[in-house]
């Protein structure tokens, strides 16, 4: 009885989320347009902003644009965007990025096993990495403030000493 | 009592907590309570008078359903 117990709230604990200070989990996860391809989640020597999206997701369909555009402006300097899908469907998310493209790394997570690994608590959730791969700022959400917030931690992180 | 108790656990497996990242199916328009903006608005007019009865809901007027 107490084993049955003691099962009951094992399987009903959660997992450590990932937050500031946590080393970016070292993952290999399969692109989203082609599932034949591996990424590495975590590259260290760049600044590595990992989000965690949906097209069912309303705050995901402002923040992809303006993640493209961090990507576009702050690539040269070594920041990397990873996208991590949540659709239900790849045509899903294909049928979201017709609409609006990026030219960020985009990979699937079919089995929940990179949304698990951080244990992702809201929709969208981005985690920045700093260039040894440990994570100092995790954002929960997307609002209007979030895009200059963003940017704000990046020029930091960049600036700092590989 | 530990047979009732033991089953009030197994029962209580079956409910869980939809992660954030798996509410894709739950997201979808055709599973929101309100049909539409329009038709809950339609109903909310039209309940009071076929019940003879308002409240419960915010609706304008005093429950004749005439305004």
């Amino acid at each position: 009885m107490r084993a049955l117990v003691a099962a009951a709230l094992f399987l009903g604990a959660p997992a450590w989320a990932i937050e500031s200070g946590a080393p970016l989990p070292a993952l290999v996860v399969t692109a989203l347009s082609d599932p034949g391809r591996q990424v590495a989640l975590a590259t260290k020597g760049d600044v590595v902003y990992v989000d965690f999206w949906a097209s069912w997701c309303a705050p995901c369909g402002q923040s992809m644009p303006l993640l493209d555009s961090l990507q576009k402006r702050y690539g040269t300097r070594g920041f990397r965007v990873v996208g991590v899908n949540k659709d239900v469907s790849v045509a899903d998310a294909q049928r979201f990025l017709r609409n609006t493209p990026v030219g960020f790394t985009l990979v699937q997570d079919s089995g929940d096993r990179v949304a698990r690994a951080f244990d992702v608590k809201a929709m969208p959730s981005g985690y920045l990495a700093d260039r040894h791969g440990v994570v100092r700022f995790v954002h929960r959400g997307f609002t209007a403030d979030s895009e200059a917030a963003l940017e704000r931690e990046i020029g930091t992180l960049l600036d700092e000493a590989p | 009592m530990k047979g009732t108790l033991a089953l009030i656990l197994l029962v209580l497996g079956g409910c869980v907590q939809v992660a954030p990242y798996d509410r894709g199916y739950l997201a979808r328009p055709d599973m929101a309570l309100d049909a539409g903006m329009g038709t809950a608005r339609a109903m909310e007019k039209v309940h009071p008078s076929k019940e003879a009865a308002s409240g419960g809901a915010s609706v304008g007027g005093g429950g004749c359903g005439c305004n």
